[in-house]
């Protein structure tokens, strides 16, 4: 009774209390995405579409906009259009979207998918029972991570890009002798501990972790064991700042990168945003003239660079709520692939998802090349994301086991192993 | 039982004695509704449904299927599920008593011991208390912050250099949030202790010190005693607050290093809203439950009647 109760009565008086009720020519929007571009993308739409009004609802990430999702689909009262990261996000809210494959085929042409950048592709599907072939998110960024360095701090003490370990080893050696913080890294935040883990594990197999993470490879494969090993190795060998594993990247990191204060930083393409941030800015964020990138160099003799790793910054669904009101697919479809996307793209937010779109305006000749270069290696990009979120709970835990001394890399790579069996079902 | 609760002979409540048919009169009863559909609605339903929810298990792979008390077998298997609970026994076994001691004493130095910058002093200590959760997270980050923080840019001056992050070490981790905690709160305990101390007696203390008594003597038998419903519900609150501690772990640590900070907000944050796991994050919500239930009926149990008969 009570779970009766649970999922029939009360969200119902909830949701009667709560939700707004449709409004012709209204479209609810709810999101973490930063505020000021999202306005500029809104009123981008508006007036395309005159007679349509947007409302949207900032959240921060965590805990705010998870929770708020959560507490709505319960009551029934989500908005017509959230925002979304491909995998668990997407799949814990999977019976409240609606699939987007047949209004993306009317908008956009029945090759639309093929527009999509393959790894974002890959990932929209990402966590889909086996036979859904439903696209429930449409991405509307991608990113690629890389290794940012402030160029004229290298200049300044006459380093060049690392080719090999032993080059990032000296490089940070300098940087810090020289009172730089050598690469930061915001430890304490496990998105950031993937990211880095992801570069390192392609290194030695590209495309390693998307197999360990599907179960076709186990998390103690050889290669796995020694991305492991090298991670440690960025604490123990001086490459990352003393304290990592307390430090966050955002916003203590950011800060002291954009003051110039840190050599380098594992971020991705979304950095370039900084330069389109409302004044004063520093010398080395304005036009990002302080900064450039490079991808890992091998941290194993023999073994390649990073490959570009990479995927959906940020995608969006379109609710069962607002699958009856026609103006949220149209907003949708704008937002992420045309007059709202190219707003988020003269930002500099982060990299499109479809391809044929570019950033316009006033945008440096320098960071018109990052960008090239970003799109460049989107279309080879590997994988980021998981599909389990315990997965990356689990290798979250690990990374940071490992890097305190407190796991061995076997009984870290295990504790994986066993959160990726019990997703998997086995 | 204390004297302060006997009914007095002829001053028993008129109540009492109200006729049968007045009493059981069904209009009467519409008075206690709003109340008790207020009650039902925010308190006892979610209590239900949540428990309700632990008896489920969920993932977007398979989902949603009974499992009866099979969530709570895993919980107790959990690691990480003791290690939460010792955390969280830490924390209460730390914060309390020493908020109590530092606001106990602050407040005994400001009341007692200064006169014109009696409001400044109050107002300063008690800053924190009404400071943003999120302020103070990023800046004892910062201020913990080996290399480049706060703390090392003093003690730079002295020729040392913090080498590691305590919230970055597993082992020192939970005592370094308990710490931010302490900082946050004491102001609290301290404003409970000088409105105990504004209401002492002036009349008690003179014969105290009429009989003797006097500096710690007097703090210790006389002063400290009669602050005891202060302690108490110092107590009483603290023991919910550890239970609720969520927002300076979860933005200083995550609940990490690998789970060493990890207390019960933040596993059921993670469980609920991270792994989608709304039926392992009800359980430990009902062990919370219990827990804080048990804990409340130790403490009305054993102290309720206590204090009770010192204030008789």
């Amino acid at each position: 009774m009570t779970t009766a109760l649970a999922r029939g009565v009360l969200p119902m008086l909830l949701s009667a209390a709560i939700a707004t009720p449709a409004v012709a020519g209204e479209v609810t929007v709810w999101s973490w995405f930063i505020q000021s571009t999202m306005e500029k993308s809104i009123a981008a739409f508006e007036e395309k579409h005159p007679g349509v009004t947007v409302n949207y609802t900032y959240y921060n990430y965590s805990p705010e906009y998870i929770t708020a999702l959560k507490a709505a689909a319960a009551s029934g009262s989500l908005p017509d259009v959230i925002g979304l990261q491909p995998g668990s996000l997407t799949q814990q809210y999977r019976e409240q979207l609606e699939p987007l494959n047949d209004r993306a085929a009317a908008t956009w042409g029945a090759d639309w998918a093929d527009k999509v950048f393959p790894v974002n592709k890959k990932q929209m599907l990402m966590g889909n029972p086996a036979g859904d072939e439903n696209y429930y998110i449409v991405p509307q960024e991608s990113q690629v991570l890389c290794i940012w360095y402030n160029r004229k701090i290298f200049e300044q003490l006459g380093l060049t890009v690392p080719a090999t370990y032993d080059d990032l080893k000296a490089a940070a050696a300098k940087l810090t002798s020289a009172g730089y913080i050598p690469m930061f890294q915001g430890a304490a935040d496990g998105w950031q501990n993937e990211n880095v883990f992801l570069m390192i594990a392609n290194q030695f197999e590209p495309g390693i972790v998307e197999k360990a993470q599907y179960g076709e490879a186990p998390w103690s494969s050889p290669a796995l064991v020694e991305a492991m090993g090298a991670w440690k190795g960025l604490f123990d060998d001086g490459v990352f700042q003393e304290g990592a594993l307390g430090a966050h990247a955002y916003p203590t990191g950011a800060q002291l990168f954009a003051q110039g204060r840190v050599g380098m930083m594992a971020l991705g393409s979304w950095w370039m945003q900084e330069s389109k941030f409302p004044p004063p800015l520093s010398e080395f964020v304005q036009d990002m003239a302080g900064f450039d990138f490079f991808q890992l160099p091998p941290l194993k003799a023999g073994n390649p660079a990073s490959p570009p790793v990479g995927g959906i910054d940020i995608g969006y669904g379109l609710t069962k709520n607002g699958a009856d009101n026609p103006d949220a697919w149209t907003f949708l479809a704008e937002l992420t692939n045309g007059v709202g996307l190219q707003q988020a793209l003269n930002d500099l937010n982060d990299l499109p998802a479809f391809d044929g779109h570019a950033p316009q305006g006033d945008i440096s000749e320098h960071v018109q090349q990052l960008s090239a270069r970003f799109m460049e290696a989107l279309p080879k990009a590997e994988n980021q994301r998981f599909a389990s979120p315990a997965v990356a709970e689990a290798l979250d835990n690990a990374l940071a086991g490992v890097a305190a001394g407190d796991l061995e890399v076997a009984a870290a790579l295990a504790s994986v192993q066993a959160a990726t069996d019990k997703a998997l079902g086995r | 039982m204390s004297t302060l609760v006997q009914p007095t002979a002829g001053t028993a409540p008129a109540t009492r004695f109200r006729p049968a048919a007045v009493r059981g009169r069904p209009s009467h009863y519409a008075f206690v509704l709003p109340a008790v559909l207020l009650f039902v609605l925010f308190i006892a339903y979610p209590i239900l449904w949540v428990m309700g929810q632990s008896l489920y298990a969920e993932s977007p792979q398979t989902g949603r299927s009974f499992v009866g008390l099979a969530n709570y077998l895993a919980a107790f298997q959990d690691r990480t599920f003791w290690l939460v609970l010792r955390n969280m026994l830490l924390w209460g076994l730390i914060t309390i008593p020493v908020q109590m001691l530092i606001g106990g004493l602050l407040a005994y130095a400001i009341e007692r011991h200064t006169k014109r910058l009696r409001g400044f002093y109050r107002t300063m200590f008690f800053l924190p208390v009404v400071t943003s959760v999120s302020v103070v997270s990023l800046v004892w980050v910062q201020i913990y912050a080996p290399y480049y923080g706060i703390a090392q840019e003093y003690l730079r001056h002295l020729g040392i250099t913090i080498s590691s992050s305590l919230i970055g070490d597993s082992t020192f981790a939970i005592y370094a949030l308990i710490v931010v905690n302490i900082w946050q709160w004491t102001g609290f305990s301290m404003l409970l202790y000088i409105a105990g101390i504004a209401n002492l007696s002036e009349e008690v203390l003179d014969a105290a010190k009429i009989d003797g008594a006097a500096g710690w003597r007097l703090a210790t038998d006389v002063v400290v005693p009669m602050l005891a419903p202060a302690t108490k519900s110092l107590l009483l609150l603290g023991v919910i607050g550890t239970l609720q501690t969520f927002p300076i772990v979860h933005l200083m640590t995550g609940g990490g290093p690998n789970h060493a900070s990890e207390v019960f907000g933040t596993a059921i944050f993670k469980q609920s809203f991270i792994l989608g796991d709304t039926g392992m994050g009800a359980t430990l919500s009902v062990i919370v439950l219990v827990i804080a239930l048990a804990l409340t009926l130790v403490q009305i149990v054993l102290l309720g009647t206590r204090f009770a008969a010192v204030r008789a």
